[in-house]
């Protein structure tokens, strides 16, 4: 059952008069309730901006998000409180995402009591405590302040944060990059844990491919704003088809003997986002670029169930 | 392996002294480096990693940092005995460092030429012109893939990866003989970053640099190194060939074991990751005998209490009382 | 609007103390030999003004007596008399009154002002941030001096007037130095997790941006006060301020000027208040600065 989907969805910055920067351009996509779809990409790819728009913590240049079927950007007052109470975000920096004045209870009563959802003090506190356990943090650690705990405490105060309103779709930006690899695993655990136990949707944004397998059930890989690639976890893996999607496979350094730096590395840089040209994005790069692929727009094709690919190698015609 | 030792670190320890006490940042390693040998130090945050790289280098905060017991022997002489007029000569010309963070390891106010010629000219020993000074720097950029044009930029003007390149070049001035790289492509993107070990790769076979990379992520170092040393909470817990440290059928120390472990694997179908439970120790109140024992899920009772075994297989190095039954 | 104290602290069952953020400022700011040095001096200070009454009694600052005028320091007049056989020191002890209250009292009004402005400007940007910044801009190309020197002929050389000036002469630098904390803040990812939240944006400004940007406004602050008393003082010492007979410092030196090379103590005294209330106030301000920046922390 669908909870979330966006159709064309665009956001464009406008650096001057006739600069704009296409941070997101044209992005379908969905999500059904309980499943996990992993956004994959470096950095200028557009994921974060696309998670702030899902959420409506940024508006759109143009395109509609639907949650639960309805427009968010059309929802009247009362729909856009229910909506703030049902998406939350867990940030990727755990040091700048936790307000350094305000102890762990008060960061995580703050969704609690600016949207009323308990009837007493002594509510709160149990939703806290209760939260603090769920999330692995030990009580004593409530009246602490952001800078007397480290990263992976932190970062659970995050997540109770964000699952305190009982939400039913979080986005999770890059919520693991920043913490050690023993940490990691706990945190990625725990947010597996939370989705099995609170039936939760989750946009999960990474540029760690690794990472986004093992949480994921579907992926998309975005580069420069637009998705050029997207299937089921284990089908991206087992056959990734884009030739993004394969150099950046490729370019992972695997933790194993024998795979010395002679692999195909890919040349180049991003390209410039602003005012970018009609056709792929990544052509300038890809080791199989043709003329087909610059000019016009290149359309999207099925190449197997449910897996999608934008590239010209992939037509017909 | 072990003969023509360019660098050997002997016992070395070093701590910080802070308003809050004491902190332990590194105690008793030791290791060697070789010629064109590039040994790995991988840990998580805290380990002791970067500490240890400034150590040799000299560079600890004055007010705080102290190497409190050692030696640090390069080609025989040992670095903390000189003086700081002679270590100077040494730094950038023999030993060169690169951090971290490309955004802020360069001077956004001098143009990336001026940056390359600080460390050619304080090194200038051959008394070369500034023409030959400037031509070398064409060269140090033609190097590192970026245009010699582009000389005249500014460090904003350049996109991470370049930068990182830039901070490359300049550790390379002067063709020193060891290399420090403190997380070098952690900051970059994943393909940039392939680009970027390549380009190190290819440098260090070109001038014959050691290098000492020092990293958490053991991807890397399967890709870079020859040596490996493992370290937690300011020890080196396992050390030896990359072979040894790789090789499954090896015993290993738990914490490297964990480590493995923690990575999402890509070849494998895991519905979890088994992590490693709890945190790493709070420097300034280590634990008593083997410091990693409260998070060790083999832990025994002697673990608390004495130091731990050393067990020694030729070049491969465990601290670990379950290497006691192990030949 | 709900605020801070309805998120609270954790009821009584759980009260482990914690150190809150303000007692390690504190305990850093302790640290600072010569902060302390300036908290102590203004503390004196402040108690003078608040109990100049009991220290003299106020008739004694305005109390000629020509018979004992130009007389140095003694054993009945502490620090001497001025050419009207006032007695100095009751005046410098009745003066603080005037001179602390122009300084915090235009500093203080200052800062709501330009907090206000300053926080809206920030956090809105825009069209809202350009007109506010263009129009303090404005204001500041003015020279210090003779914005407050044409305010106050205009208005007319009394106490509230001085006042004014000082504290329209004073907001946009508040306003910039608010602007820029909050500019700082505003991008943080724990501002976007408050939207997220559902906060609104009044909410956010005071609950989460202010706090956070108070650090730089206090030292700004306490420093401010020490210029305002001098420049205060310095109209005074004009003639466009406030008027003798009123023991104001800066008009001490004014009345004291044609003697300054005779019987120098009468400006002596004025011009060391003025300058040990200065002094002090820069020594917290800086130890403040010091005691709030965590990198400082070794």
């Amino acid at each position: 059952m669908e909870i979330l989907r966006t159709a064309k969805l665009q956001k464009y910055f406008k650096l001057s008069k006739t600069d704009y920067l296409h941070a997101v351009d044209g992005v379908d996509l969905t999500i059904d309730s309980g499943k996990t779809l992993g956004v994959v990409g470096e950095s200028g790819c557009g994921k974060s901006t696309l998670g702030r728009l899902v959420l409506g913590l940024t508006p759109a240049t143009s395109g509609e998000v639907y949650f639960q079927g309805k427009d968010i950007l059309k929802s009247n007052k009362a729909e856009k409180k229910e909506n703030r109470i049902n998406m939350q975000i867990i940030f990727q920096d755990p040091y700048a995402s936790l307000d350094p004045r305000m102890s762990v209870y008060q960061l995580i009563a703050e969704p609690l009591v600016r949207n009323q959802l308990c009837e007493s003090k002594e509510e709160i506190y149990d939703r806290i405590t209760y939260l603090m356990d769920r999330v692995g943090l030990a009580t004593r650690f409530i009246n602490s302040y952001p800078h007397e705990m480290d990263g992976g405490r932190r970062q659970r105060v995050g997540i109770a944060r964000a699952l305190a309103p009982n939400p039913k779709f979080i986005v999770c930006d890059e919520p693991v990059s920043a913490l050690d690899v023993s940490i990691q695993a706990q945190i990625l655990n725990l947010l597996m844990d939370m989705q099995d136990e609170n039936d939760l949707t989750y946009l999960f944004i990474t540029h760690d491919l690794s990472v986004v397998k093992h949480i994921s059930d579907e992926i998309m890989v975005m580069y420069l704003g637009q998705c050029v690639e997207r299937a089921p976890s284990r089908e991206l893996f087992a056959a990734p088809s884009h030739p993004y999607t394969k150099a950046l496979l490729a370019a992972i350094p695997q933790p194993v003997l024998g795979r010395r730096l002679n692999r195909n590395i890919i040349k180049g840089e991003i390209s410039n986002p602003i005012n970018p040209k009609a056709g792929c994005r990544f052509a300038s790069r890809c080791p199989h670029s043709n003329p087909k692929c610059i000019g016009r727009e290149i359309p999207t094709i099925e190449i197997s169930q449910g897996h999608y690919v934008t590239c010209t190698l992939f037509q017909n015609n | 392996m072990e003969d023509k030792r360019l660098l050997e670190i002997k016992n070395l320890s070093t701590i910080y002294e802070t308003d809050d006490g004491v902190v332990n940042a590194v105690s008793d390693i030791s290791f060697s480096l070789a010629e064109k040998e590039t040994i790995g130090l991988v840990g998580e945050t805290g380990a002791g990693k970067t500490t240890t790289a400034l150590s040799i280098m000299r560079l600890l905060p004055e007010r705080t940092g102290r190497i409190v017991s050692g030696e640090v022997l390069f080609n025989g002489e040992n670095l903390l005995k000189i003086n700081e007029k002679k270590m100077r000569l040494i730094r950038g010309a023999n030993i060169s460092m690169i951090f971290q963070d490309p955004m802020t390891a360069l001077n956004p106010i001098l143009t990336v030429e001026r940056q390359i010629l600080e460390s050619l000219e304080i090194h200038n020993y051959d008394n070369k012109s500034g023409k030959e000074l400037e031509e070398r720097v064409d060269e140090l950029l033609e190097l590192v893939g970026i245009p010699a044009a582009r000389k005249y930029n500014y460090p904003h003007e350049f996109s991470g990866g370049m930068k990182q390149r830039i901070v490359i070049a300049i550790a390379l001035a002067c063709r020193p003989l060891i290399l420090i790289a403190d997380e070098p492509t952690t900051a970059l993107d994943v393909t940039i970053q392939a680009q970027v070990l390549a380009l190190m790769d290819d440098l260090k076979r070109e001038l014959n640099t050691s290098m000492i990379m020092i990293t958490h992520d053991l991807g890397v170092v399967a890709e870079t190194c020859d040596k490996v040393a493992v370290m937690y909470a300011g020890e080196i817990v396992e050390y030896g060939l990359l072979e040894d440290i790789f090789d499954s059928k090896k015993p290993h120390h738990p914490y490297t074991i964990g480590l493995f472990k923690a990575i999402p694997n890509m070849q494998e179908e895991t519905d979890r990751l088994t992590p490693i439970e709890g945190l790493m120790p709070d420097p300034s109140d280590l634990p008593s005998g083997c410091r990693f024992h409260p998070r060790c899920n083999q832990c025994m009772e002697e673990c608390g209490n004495i130091k731990p075994f050393t067990y020694t297989n030729e070049n491969h190095i465990i601290r670990c009382n379950l290497m006691k039954g192990i030949e | 609007m709900k605020s801070k104290e309805i998120l609270g602290q954790a009821p009584d069952k759980v009260r482990i103390k914690k150190k809150s953020q303000a007692k390690d400022i504190w305990i850093r700011f302790k640290k600072n030999k010569t902060a302390i040095l300036g908290l102590i001096i203004f503390i004196i200070i402040i108690l003078v003004v608040i109990f100049a009454d009991i220290i003299v009694p106020s008739e004694a600052a305005l109390k000629q007596n020509i018979s004992e005028r130009l007389q140095g320091v003694s054993k009945e007049h502490w620090f001497g008399t001025d050419n009207f056989g006032r007695d100095i020191f009751a005046r410098i002890v009745h003066g603080s009154r005037y001179s602390l209250l122009i300084g915090i009292g235009a500093v203080a009004i200052g800062i709501t002002i330009g907090g206000i402005l300053g926080s809206v400007s920030g956090y809105f940007g825009g069209a809202i941030d350009t007109f506010i910044v263009k129009f303090m801009d404005m204001i500041m190309s003015i020279p210090l001096m003779l914005l407050v020197l044409s305010i106050v002929t205009a208005l007319g050389t009394n106490l509230v007037n001085v006042l004014v000036a000082m504290m329209i002469a004073n907001i946009p630098q508040y306003t910039r130095i608010v602007r820029s904390a909050v500019v700082s803040v505003v991008d943080m990812d724990y501002i976007e997790a408050a939207r997220a939240c559902g906060a609104s944006n009044f909410g956010i400004i005071l609950q989460h941006v202010i706090p956070n940007a108070i650090g730089p406004i206090i030292v700004q602050a306490t420093m401010a006060v020490g210029v305002m008393i001098i420049n205060a003082a310095g109209i005074s010492f004009l003639g466009m301020g406030i008027q003798p007979p009123t023991p104001e410092w800066g008009a001490m030196l004014n009345e004291g000027k044609s003697f300054m090379t005779t019987y120098p103590h009468i400006v002596f005294f004025p011009g060391l208040a003025i300058g040990l209330t200065a002094l002090s106030l820069n020594l917290m301000g800086d130890g403040l600065r010091d005691a709030l920046d965590p990198k400082m922390k070794d």
